[in-house]
């Protein structure tokens, strides 16, 4: 099948751009733009087998924990690119970035692939604006990982040449905060649509099903990680630990709880 | 002289309290409210029901914590997007407050062609509840979902008629995404539906009675399709179950939602067990049973919280203010050296 094979060839890109990109810290090089080129193709195949299957089955990557890796993995990457595009200074953090998508990609390897069903709550352009506000929201905090990861790698002295060419932590922090700032605009965001939605669909906005409590409390990590860097002062290696912890929960929230929750979230019945 | 003296006094007392207001907006108590509320949330979570004070508590200081900064921090005074910001989230807080004072949240069953008269089968509300349901009446002309292999539901579609203000008569479909709205109340259909033996029942003595028996929710309760009642003003307990040989939802194709072509309804009262079919009558020592035949019904959930337009209205425009604060922050590049 065109689908999986073009997957295969996405992912196969991926895994070579981020190969170069760990490879170059060790070497002390900056093959930046062959890095992005080749996350760009791998990008070009994902959409085209996301596409195909998203036209095979009727329905868009929403439903099936293959489905939602496959399109979170393309989103982040995508999020990533045009972080690099638009602020240069973001492209080191690939060495970071994309060892942390290997691992959604090996998840994705062993995951079933097979179709499921779009409940009938989905037929709704809520689910689209919840979708996307949430898909960059995750993309907003992976690249603040990435660049917190940075800081991270410097602080323990790994390939300490090369990052020695970085801006210093403080402005690497800085950079990140700003993307943390702007996953909190999506997250905000993210959750005022899935209210509105849940009122349509459940009839009530808001219940503190799993889903709902655990993105309401990393968005309260996020609120107190705003407020710890205006009121302390924060050095930018525990702001870079702080950004790594609301990576994780979000994480765990987006991938785990819906999977081991049989609440009304999955929307089945 | 006393005019000295009444005039020193207020300031001090001026001073005091303004010290008190310093020390109630400090930012750090912010840190601590946030780390609370977080702890109340997963408190809560993990405790099942728990306390709402877990939750009230935090955000109650929350909401003074902020009052006082507002006041007393000049960064509001001078960063206009960052008040609006903060005086969204504090009218929020205060919405839901007001939110749970007032809500109904209820269920409620109706056989096809049965009119909704206030009744709930069960419901929760806020302590000031202003309860209008007994105002509202609408009527459930029956509903058509289809299910796709493996017995998929999909959409629901219900049609409903009442009154408006006026005294028109209006119709509406109904469904998964598109509630009733009456007089603030929003009626959704849910996945909570069923069939419904119909039944008249002809006392000895009295007026006879037209009624629906709701049985257990189809398909989730398939192999449990019997319930027992009791007779309209009588001790007399009826166990009645719907038997049927036919698939009504094929795991292996697409179908629809219809109660069965061929059916037998079993009545059993003490020892006795009978099988009607529609028409049949069932003659006890306190009057005659006539069985009708089969409808369906459907159960609603309603809802009542007059703060949701206003919520969304602080929501949207807290996120539109955050956004512009950053805007105007972020115009710099210091990593750009
Ligand atoms: C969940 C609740 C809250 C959230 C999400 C929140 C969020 C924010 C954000 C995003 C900023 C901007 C930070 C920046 O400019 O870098 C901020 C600043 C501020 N917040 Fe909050 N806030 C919350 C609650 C409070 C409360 C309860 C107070 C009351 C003391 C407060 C007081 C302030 C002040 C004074 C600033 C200005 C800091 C500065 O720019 O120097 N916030 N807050």
């Amino acid at each position: 099948m065109a689908e999986l094979q073009s997957l295969w060839a996405a992912l196969l890109a991926y895994v070579a751009a981020g190969t170069v990109a760990i490879i170059a810290v060790a070497m002390g090089r900056r093959p930046e733009r062959s890095v992005l080129a080749l996350i760009t193709a791998g990008l070009v195949l994902h959409t085209a087998s996301l596409a195909l299957r998203w036209v095979r089955v009727g329905y868009g990557p929403f439903t099936t924990l293959f489905e939602i890796l496959s399109s979170n993995i393309w989103s982040l990457l995508t999020v990533f690119v045009l972080a690099c595009w638009r602020v240069p200074a973001v492209r080191p953090a690939a060495a970071v970035v994309m060892p942390v998508l290997f691992m959604m990609m090996g998840w994705l390897l062993v995951t079933n692939p097979g179709e499921g069903h779009l409940p009938a709550t989905y037929d709704t352009i809520w689910l689209y604006v919840h979708v996307a506000t949430g898909k960059i929201f995750l993309g907003a905090v992976l690249v603040a990982v990435g660049l917190a990861g940075l800081v991270l790698l410097r602080a323990v002295g790994v390939a300490a040449r090369r990052f020695a060419a970085l801006p210093e932590d403080a402005g690497l922090d800085e950079l990140a905060f700003r993307f943390m700032v702007l996953a909190f605009i999506f997250e905000t965001l993210m959750l005022i649509a899935g209210a509105v939605w849940a009122q349509d669909a459940w009839g009530r906005y808001w219940a503190w099903d799993p889903l709902e409590t655990w993105s309401f409390i990393t968005w309260l990590t996020l609120a107190f990680f705003i407020h710890l860097r205006v009121t302390l002062a924060l050095r930018p290696r525990l702001g870079a630990v702080m950004i790594m912890a609301v990576f994780v929960l979000a994480f765990l929230t987006f991938f785990g709880v819906p999977f081991v929750s049989t609440a009304p979230h999955k929307g089945a019945v | 002289m006393g005019m000295e003296v009444s005039l020193v006094e207020p300031r001090t007392a001026r001073a005091a309290a303004r010290r008190w207001l310093a020390a109630l907006a400090s930012l750090k108590l912010t840190l601590v409210f946030l780390a609370l509320l977080g702890a109340g949330v997963v408190a809560t979570y993990l405790g099942g029901a728990g306390s709402v004070w877990l939750l009230v508590l935090p955000l109650a200081l929350f909401a003074v914590n902020l009052g006082c900064a507002v006041i007393t921090n000049g960064v509001f005074r001078r960063q206009t997007a960052l008040l609006t910001f903060h005086l969204a989230l504090l009218a929020i807080v205060l919405l839901i407050a007001a939110g749970r004072l007032t809500f109904l949240k209820g269920q409620l069953e109706l056989s096809t062609g049965e009119t909704f008269r206030g009744d709930l089968t069960q419901f929760e509300s806020g302590p000031w509840h202003p309860s209008r349901l007994a105002e509202i009446s609408f009527t459930n002309h029956g509903f058509a979902i289809d299910y796709s292999p493996g017995v998929k539901r999909n959409q629901t579609r219900n049609t409903v008629s009442w009154n408006d203000e006026s005294g028109r008569r209006r119709v509406a479909v109904i469904g998964d995404q598109q509630p009733l709205a009456l007089k603030g109340y929003r009626f959704y259909t849910s996945f909570n539906k069923g069939f419904a033996p119909l039944f008249t029942w002809h006392p000895a003595r009295g007026p006879a009675r037209r009624g629906t028996v709701h049985l257990p929710a189809y398909p989730i309760h398939e192999y449990r399709q019997s319930r027992e009642w009791t007779l309209p003003d009588t001790d007399v307990a009826v166990w009645v179950m719907l038997k049927f040989d036919e698939v009504l939802l094929d795991p292996a194709r697409r179908s629809e939602f219809r109660v069965p072509r061929e059916h037998t309804l079993v009545v059993r009262a003490g020892a006795e067990r009978r099988e009607l079919k529609p028409g049949e009558r069932y003659m006890l020592p306190q009057g005659v049973l006539v069985y009708e035949g089969v409808t369906t019904w459907m159960g609603y959930n309603v809802f009542f919280d007059w703060t949701m337009p206003w919520l969304l209205a602080a929501g949207l425009l807290a996120v539109a203010s955050l956004a512009w604060h950053f805007w105007n922050k972020f115009a710099a590049r210091p990593w750009e050296r």
